[in-house]
């Protein structure tokens, strides 16, 4: 049973509200307000911290008194960022922000685990899904393996960008509260067992992510990120309703569940309901960058800041994949005929155009864009196995993407934080003479996502080619291998360059603080630990193959 | 935790001191470096001190939970093959480093650090009983050799470092989707319960060629072979002989150890391809030898057509050829390793590889020139000399299965003859002549000192081989027992007898 059950018995009319469901978001959700408040309150941020303080103490305190022990001591040191941020930086707003903001999204991760522990753990060898908000949400393995992806690449994200956008003079009062949204919306998505919840929470974090790509006001590229992705996001957003809209018509469900069930019946209208199947793969494929819809995906990784960008790919990916996953695994079973072979082109498609044009960029953030498509391919692979293999492989292979997609772009941004500008191959010639700290993290992330053991991005690679063999779609493994072996060729490029060729004397030496060091290096042991011991992850993502049907 | 562990453990040890320790100077690297290396000789020492030689299975089994979840475990034991592959191997990472004493002064630290995992995980290779493993072993040699290559090479080092990785990565991702294959069948990684599975002819095709084609890029086999001039001509010394010495078997252990047992209809079907395919490689490495002016890629395709007869003797499928053809792996690893480190050697003081430019050294340097022609004749195969124990059976156990095989495959032999001796006359007599050839300086203690043991070697397996096939023929009739290719196992030293006269 869900604890805030237990805790009062709620009037017969009101809907049943599970706090436990989401309480990680909440607490994300309310600091971000809080937090625009402190921008708001400027100088005088006393003003807001000391009444939040003493908000979060008296609920903290309210939780405990409850017998709710754990998540209510979270909220009260969460709450005591606020005055002790406050005091230790008096003068630095920006470092208010991001130290609360760090603390409420590891607020938001310490819940996560007590929800497993509480809830979802009975156990069994298997997450128990529970619903939540009448059905509404889905309190599976996914939402919770995805809720550690999403807050954890956007924890790594707040130290790693925070220099950079300082120097860069964007660190403006929205950057924090937008990038905590944005990861509320993501999880919301992973954990959206209707159409409607899925499509606002889709926008949550969409809206937040076009902000933050035009964040760079002055930088052309950025503006143009922001743009193209807001107008491409807003076609996919409305190809993305338009399906939901003649699902809804063929079968009279928005809930996933009840959506399933009737698509399997014979009596449903297959056109209507292909029709719309199609509009939604048209929608998500936009949103995860499969190829043919991947076009938006180069400029804006280009474009936008590059912490903004880490954080996209990391997340968005994440999230992306978690909608996906439960979409075609709850919803779109009976349709299994027609979305599988669609799909597993697209895969196909994705992770050789990713590696192909990957193969002539000379920008590295262009390049890791395309590699991030190629990635997309992979993850697809577990999707279109259809089961419970692929599904653990694919919530795996996303985090150790997100680890070492965050450990390559945190390098870029220590190298772009002393050139002033883009990044190209050029830049890194002799980086692991001049900075073999920096050279010897991106090589680790080139690594992983190459899928050289012993890295995470191996035994992702491993799980999803193992799960897409088991379902028999052996010709889709081999297309694996082979962009495999090309994109290989480019992440040597790059680790020929820094390792290879002797530094130029003109190219300054990549600038670091311990803020973003330490990010980058927490992401470089992750991927070695993901690597080397897979097994306490692994054992959770195979525990996450339970879904809410 | 047992002594493969300790083999292992020692140089990984040596090298991650090297990584957290930068206040060490050069000279402290690099007694970091033998240390490690020569800690793991030792081990291996005990390996074959408590390696029980009449007991054909795979033994002093230890083995570590490590992902459960795919049931993967770090499982690790030995049998004759694997046994005096890893000597070969602990044998040389010492020999390499003292070689590169004086020569890598640049990043000297990676040097060292770069060859000690290398060396760790190429004897993972050989230990390793679980699949998966093994293939994370054999996928990570890459990573290393790599950086050998690209760091310290030629002037083309870079096309060369990336022709090496992709080819290797691509024979090895193939293999990876057999191995996951095989995985789905047995529900296991386990070499045991994979090389029982009783696999249909046809899927044993397949997943025979994937594994082939990962392991023929290894060793190198004509027509897959054309990463490995560039990556011999270009590596550093030691790289060479690392990569000819020990990586270059990492293919045909393979073939022996997985290939063979796994898929037994698919080898039995296969085998007079590979034959062919074999004294193809033979001859073809041998004639594009002679045509070669450039004394390292010389060498580098002599590997082609000696790795030519070890994969022949392996296809042969009898207990002459097959055990012989593990003997000649560990010659090949000798003599041409002795041979690079000379190349090497001479390299140092004349920074030339061109054969046109040396003549009448044989004055100048009478040491080099002499140990230079034994190596030489050790290569090609003289009685009484190592590469006779190895090639001779491996013909001879050759023609019992394919007559023209073992005519064509002789004719190698021939021209290996050829080659190699025509390069010594251009190199070492005829006039010394120009002031370069005159000034040469003959070999330094240290230097003799690494192609002592090498020497010693050479001659003691050419005159007593029999130790060496006591330890290696009973694991080759295991394996040519479970390809059904041989009913009884026979008495062990009945092959040699023939070479002992």
């Amino acid at each position: 049973m869900l604890l805030a059950q237990t805790t009062a018995q709620p009037p017969i009319d009101v809907p049943d509200v599970a706090w436990s469901a989401f309480a990680p978001e909440l607490l994300v959700t309310v600091v971000a307000l809080i937090l625009l408040l402190v921008a708001i309150a400027r100088g005088r941020q006393q003003l807001v911290a000391a009444p939040s303080a003493l908000l979060f103490l008296a609920v903290g305190v309210w939780l405990i008194t409850a017998g709710l022990v754990f998540p209510g001591a979270v909220v009260v040191v969460v709450g005591a960022c606020f005055p002790a941020a406050v005091f230790a930086f008096p003068r630095r707003v920006s470092m208010v922000r991001a130290v609360v903001a760090s603390a409420a999204l590891g607020g938001a991760l310490a819940l996560t685990g007590w929800q497993y522990v509480a809830v979802l753990d009975q156990g069994l060898a298997t997450i128990t899904p529970q619903p939540a908000l009448a059905g509404a949400l889905a309190n599976d393995g996914i939402a919770f393996f995805t809720r550690i992806t999403v807050y954890l690449s956007a924890l790594l994200v707040i130290p790693l960008g925070y220099a950079y956008l300082n120097e860069r003079r964007i660190n403006r009062a929205e950057v924090e509260p937008l990038l905590l949204l944005a990861a509320v919306g993501m999880v919301a998505l992973a954990t959206a067992n209707d159409l409607i919840t899925l499509f606002v929470a889709l926008e949550v974090f969409s809206l937040a992510l076009y902000v933050l790509s035009g964040l760079a006001r002055r930088d052309r590229r950025s503006q143009e990120a922001g743009l193209k992705y807001f107008i491409m996001g807003a076609v996919a957003s409305a190809i993305l309703l338009y399906g939901m809209a003649l699902l809804y018509v063929a079968t009279g469900h928005l809930d996933l569940p009840g959506l399933g069930q009737s698509l399997a019946l014979v009596t449903t209208d297959r056109l209507i309901a292909a029709l719309g199947l199609g509009l939604v793969t048209v929608g998500m494929a936009f949103k995860i960058s499969l190829v043919p819809f991947m076009l938006w995906t180069p400029d804006v990784y280009q474009g936008a800041p590059t912490s903004v960008t880490a954080f996209m790919a990391a997340a968005t990916k994440a999230a992306g994949f978690a909608a996906v996953l439960r979409l075609y695994l709850v919803a779109f079973p009976g349709l299994q005929t027609l979305w599988v072979p669609v799909l597993a082109v697209l895969a196909a498609a994705s992770m050789l155009y990713g590696a192909y044009v990957a193969l002539v960029q000379r920008d590295l953030k262009r390049m890791l864009a395309y590699s991030s498509i190629t990635h997309a391919g992979y993850a697809t692979i577990g999707v279109v196995a259809v089961n419970d293999q692929g599904l653990s492989a694919t919530l795996f292979y996303l985090l150790a993407y997100a680890v070492s997609t965050l450990g390559a772009f945190g390098c870029v941004v220590a190298i772009e934080r002393s050139r002033h500008g883009e990044v190209g191959l050029i830049d890194l010639r002799g980086l692991g003479r001049t900075s073999p700290a920096v050279a010897g993290i991106l090589g680790l992330s080139l690594l992983s996502l190459a899928g050289i053991p012993p890295t995470a991005g191996f035994v992702g690679k491993l799980l999803v080619f193992r799960a897409g063999l088991d379902a028999g779609l052996t010709w889709l493994v081999v297309v694996g291998v082979l962009s495999t072996v090309v994109a290989a060729f480019f992440y040597l490029r790059i680790a020929g360059m820094m390792f290879l060729e002797e530094p130029d004397p003109e190219r300054p030496i990549p600038t670091q603080s311990s803020g973003m060091s330490l990010a980058i290096a927490v992401a470089a042991a992750l991927v070695v630990f993901l690597g080397v011991q897979p097994q306490p992850v692994l054992q959770f993502a195979e525990a996450a193959a339970a879904l809410l049907r | 935790m047992g002594w493969i562990t300790v083999t292992i453990a020692v140089p990984l040890v040596a090298a991650l001191v090297l990584a957290f320790a930068p206040e060490l100077e050069d000279q402290g690297v690099r007694i970091v470096g033998l240390i490690g290396s020569v800690g793991a000789f030792l081990a291996s020492l005990v390996l074959l001190v408590q390696f029980d030689v009449a007991d054909p299975n795979l033994q002093l089994a230890e083995s570590f939970e490590w992902i459960p979840a795919v049931d993967a475990r770090v499982s690790m034991a030995i049998d004759g093959v694997s046994l005096v592959l890893i000597l070969l191997t602990t044998l040389l990472t010492p020999l390499i480093l003292v070689a590169s004493w004086s020569s890598i002064t640049d990043r000297l630290r990676g040097y060292v650090a770069a060859f000690l995992v290398l060396e760790a995980a190429v004897i993972g290779v050989f230990v390793a009983t679980d699949l998966l493993l093994f293939y994370i072993f054999f996928e990570f040699t890459l990573v290393p050799m790599y950086l050998i290559i690209g760091i310290w090479g030629g002037a083309g080092r870079r096309y060369a470092a990336v022709k090496f990785f992709l080819y290797t990565l691509l024979g090895g991702l193939l293999m990876l989707v057999a191995i996951l294959y095989l995985f789905s069948q047995a529900g296991t990684f386990d070499y045991a319960a994979i090389a029982s599975l009783d696999l249909d002819p046809t899927v044993q095709r397949w997943l025979f060629g994937a594994f082939l084609v990962a392991f023929a890029v290894k060793v190198p086999l004509f027509p897959v072979h054309t990463w490995l001039p560039d990556a011999h001509t270009e590596a550093p010394t030691g790289g060479s002989v690392f990569l000819a010495g020990v990586l270059l078997k990492m293919g045909t252990f393979g073939l022996l150890r997985y290939a063979l047992p796994i898929f037994p209809d698919a080898t039995i079907t296969f085998a007079p391809w590979l034959l062919g395919i074999s004294v193809v490689g033979i001859l073809y490495g041998a004639v594009v030898a002679l045509m070669q002016s450039d004394i390292k890629k010389l060498i580098a395709y002599s590997s082609v057509s000696h790795m030519g007869f070890v994969v022949l003797g392996t296809f042969a499928l009898n207990t002459v050829a097959t055990s012989a053809s593990v003997v000649q792996m560990i010659n090949h690893g000798l003599s041409t390793g002795a041979l690079f480190l000379l190349i090497g050697f001479l390299y140092e003081r004349r920074h030339t590889r061109r054969i046109a430019d040396f003549g009448g050294l044989a004055k100048q340097v009478p040491v080099m020139a002499g140990l230079w022609l034994l190596v030489s004749l050790s290569s090609l195969a003289l009685p009484g000399l190592n590469g006779f124990v190895g090639e001779f059976p491996i013909l001879l156990g050759t023609f019992q299965v394919n007559r023209t095989a073992a005519v064509l495959g002789a004719f190698g032999a021939v021209l290996a003859a050829l080659y190699l001796l025509w390069a010594y006359q251009r190199m070492f007599h005829g006039p010394l002549e120009g002031e370069a050839n005159t000034t040469t300086t003959d070999l330094n203690r240290r230097e003799i000192g690494v192609l002592a043991p090498l020497l010693v070697l050479i001659v003691a397996i050419g005159l007593y081989p029999k130790p060496l096939f006591d330890v290696v023929e009973p694991s080759v009739d295991r394996v040519l027992v479970e390809v059904g290719v041989l009913e009884l196992p026979v008495e062990p030293a009945a092959a040699v007898t023939r070479e002992e006269g």
